[in-house]
């Protein structure tokens, strides 16, 4: 198991939450964001860190968070512009060492990598599966 | 018929914890025994506390290793109630064994104490100038592991994967940091720092070493066990007294404003709404009680002050120490004391009552229902209420939970004060004893005696019970116990099968 980090988790979605139970239970400290309460729904009762509601574009509600603490940022928000000015904010501001963004367009990803921020692209990830069934398919009819 | 196999599956998780918090319960029940190194003369009570400590730890041993969960997961709110509530109920039974061996009391007042003890109570039953001193001890030690949970943050701390259901459940439920586990190891290092620094301080002014032990522990849980009959009042020293006031201070801090003060965040402990309320308590009471009360009666101007910031002090954070006795107060002393003991000491503290937080949020509600009248129709604002550095509002949900929980304080209060009423105690003495039972207090007139009648005592250790718990947790975890009972053993879809296969 990695040493246990303080995580801050932003957007509270499918990704969000199943990321925020998981780590909590392997020892993390987690902090998740959300701009929605009923978001905190998707928590379970493995999740054993806090729960923040808020717009993570303020820097208030970065602050709450004690981002500047934070050993590890990850953004899941929705949408690819929050995600990058987040981002941007967790990395040029608060010096966070790692901060990693999901990102769906894979135009702007560039963006990102410009500030050095990681990125996790579910666009590209599914256009990999996708190119790699092609490919299989193909070899199966040679055979 | 798979509600009630995954219902099983749960309750073996259940069980398995309740295992894992017996087994805690049974080694503070132990911890007496190395005392008797101490004093080999008292060794014949040896048995008194092997058997039920033992018994319990052997108990809880053998559900969780025959029970434990295949995979790790935490428990819910709900579940976590039900385990607070069935394990109290074990420690509250087996923790009352030594004091029927070793004490020769009956079970109703065996009970009575050990409910008092480890609900940090501090009403008593005991003679303890006849009691041996490892019965006193035994109280301390209750007393120091019931404040905080002990048990339930032990296992929270070192349990593995518990999550929050249950240091919620049982009330200790803010965190100090965004893990569980971290949190309730920090939550013990504060106590037991406090505890190191309050013996020390204690025999600096004078006590010797036992009864040092025993009022750190029983002062920093807010309990008020005390070794003498005239529980502080016995030093008459203003230096046992200050100590013991900052101890019982220090325990009705909620754990959450403690840590910013080990911190030096001292702008975030004086922004604390309970901080701010007590800062405005305790001259306050302390000036009434001095000008209506205790200058007229004690004639060194000295004592007159002493006593009055004690007693404020004592039953402000539930502890229950005293040094006087208050059979010759006025009215308005009583009624600032029980005041004083219905509002009660900080949320996630040692503390009881109705909490200082609830107060202070109903108090922020009434000023912004004022200002609301002078602000525009359109306007939106909530009451803010700041608590150990984050600033939170006040919403609809938030004002209902606190108003709900205030009304089913009081109307407990009142049907228990009239239980002890129609005893035949005086209006006066029920509602004071019974207001000390609720909030975990411990400042008795005389109500509660060894001869007190049984209806009594057991309505005290309802009390205590629904007053440590804070009443929720005791029926939702009641509730879903029989809920459960019912679906398992008579669901009918259970029944049909059953009667297919005959």
């Amino acid at each position: 198991m990695l040493k246990s980090r303080y995580i801050i988790i932003i957007g509270c979605g499918r990704l969000g939450s199943y990321l925020a139970n998981r780590l909590s239970r392997d020892g993390h400290s987690v902090v998740v964001i959300d701009q929605k309460e009923t978001a905190f729904l998707n928590l379970t009762a493995d999740f054993s860190g806090f729960r923040i509601q808020g717009n993570a574009v303020e820097l208030a509600v970065l602050k709450e968070a004690r981002i500047e603490d934070a050993d590890c940022v990850l953004v899941t928000a929705t949408d690819d512009n929050v995600n990058l000015m987040v981002g941007q904010m967790a990395k040029e501001v608060f010096n966070v060492p790692q901060v990693i963004a999901r990102v769906y367009d894979l135009k702007r990803e560039r963006a990102y990598q410009e500030f050095g921020i990681r990125t996790i692209s579910p666009t590209e990830l599914a256009a990999f599966a996708f190119l790699g069934a092609i490919v299989d398919t193909d070899n199966q009819g040679k055979r | 018929m798979r509600y009630s196999r995954f219902l099983r599956e749960r309750y073996r998780t259940i069980l398995s914890y309740i295992g894992l918090v017996n087994l805690v319960t049974g080694i503070v029940i132990i911890l007496p025994l190395f005392f008797l190194a101490a004093r080999p003369a008292e060794s014949r009570y040896f048995l008194g506390f092997l058997i039920p400590g033992g018994g319990l730890c052997g108990l809880g041993l053998a559900l969780w290793r025959t029970l434990r969960p295949y995979s790790v997961s935490g428990i819910t709110l709900l579940e976590g109630a039900v385990v607070v509530v069935i394990s109290w109920l074990i420690a509250a039974i087996v923790g009352a064994l030594p004091f029927i061996w070793i004490q020769g009391f009956n079970f109703t007042q065996a009970v009575f104490e050990s409910v008092s003890g480890w609900t940090t109570t501090g009403l008593s039953v005991v003679d303890v100038t006849k009691a041996p001193h490892v019965i006193l001890i035994y109280r301390s030690l209750m007393q120091f592991a019931g404040g905080a949970g002990i048990a339930i943050i032990m296992l929270a701390a070192f349990g593995g994967a518990v999550g929050q259901g249950l240091t919620t459940a049982e009330g200790r439920g803010n965190q100090l940091v965004p893990h569980v586990e971290r949190s309730a190891k920090l939550v013990l290092t504060i106590y037991g720092g406090y505890a190191v620094l309050g013996f020390i301080a204690l025999m600096i002014a004078g006590m010797n070493w036992f009864d040092a032990l025993n009022h750190t522990f029983a002062a920093l849980s807010t309990g008020g066990f005390s070794t003498r009959v005239e529980s502080i009042g016995y030093w008459n020293s203003p230096w046992v007294e200050a100590v013991i006031i900052v101890l019982m201070i220090l325990g009705n801090l909620n754990f959450l404003t403690s840590y910013a003060l080990v911190r030096g965040k001292f702008k975030q402990v004086i922004r604390d709404g309970e901080v701010r309320l007590q800062l405005v308590l305790y001259p306050v009471c302390a000036i009434v009680v001095f000008l209506g009360v205790t200058l007229g009666l004690y004639p060194a101007l000295g004592k007159a002050i002493r006593v009055a910031v004690f007693e404020v002090v004592t039953a402000l954070t539930t502890t229950g120490f005293s040094t006087v006795s208050y059979s010759n107060w006025n009215g308005l002393g009583w009624l600032v004391l029980i005041i004083l003991m219905l509002i009660g000491g900080g949320t996630n503290s040692t503390a009881g009552g109705i909490k200082q937080y609830r107060i202070y949020a109903l108090y922020r509600t009434l000023l912004w229902e004022f200002k609301r009248i002078f602000l525009p129709r359109s306007a939106v604002t909530d009451p803010d209420v700041w608590q150990a550095g984050t600033r939170g509002f006040l919403k609809d949900i938030h004002v209902r939970q606190v108003a709900v929980f205030v009304f089913i304080y009081l109307v407990t209060y009142f049907i228990g004060s009239g239980i002890i009423c129609a005893h035949g105690y005086s209006l006066k003495e029920s509602l004071f004893e019974f207001a000390s039972a609720l909030g975990t207090v411990g400042l008795s007139v005389g109500v509660t005696t060894a001869t007190s009648p049984a209806g009594v005592l057991w309505t005290e250790i309802a009390g205590m019970f629904l007053g440590r718990l804070e009443f929720f947790v005791v029926f939702i975890g009641l509730a879903k116990i029989f809920k459960d009972l019912y679906t398992c053993s008579f669901s009918p879809s259970e029944k049909r099968s059953q009667r297919r296969k005959r």
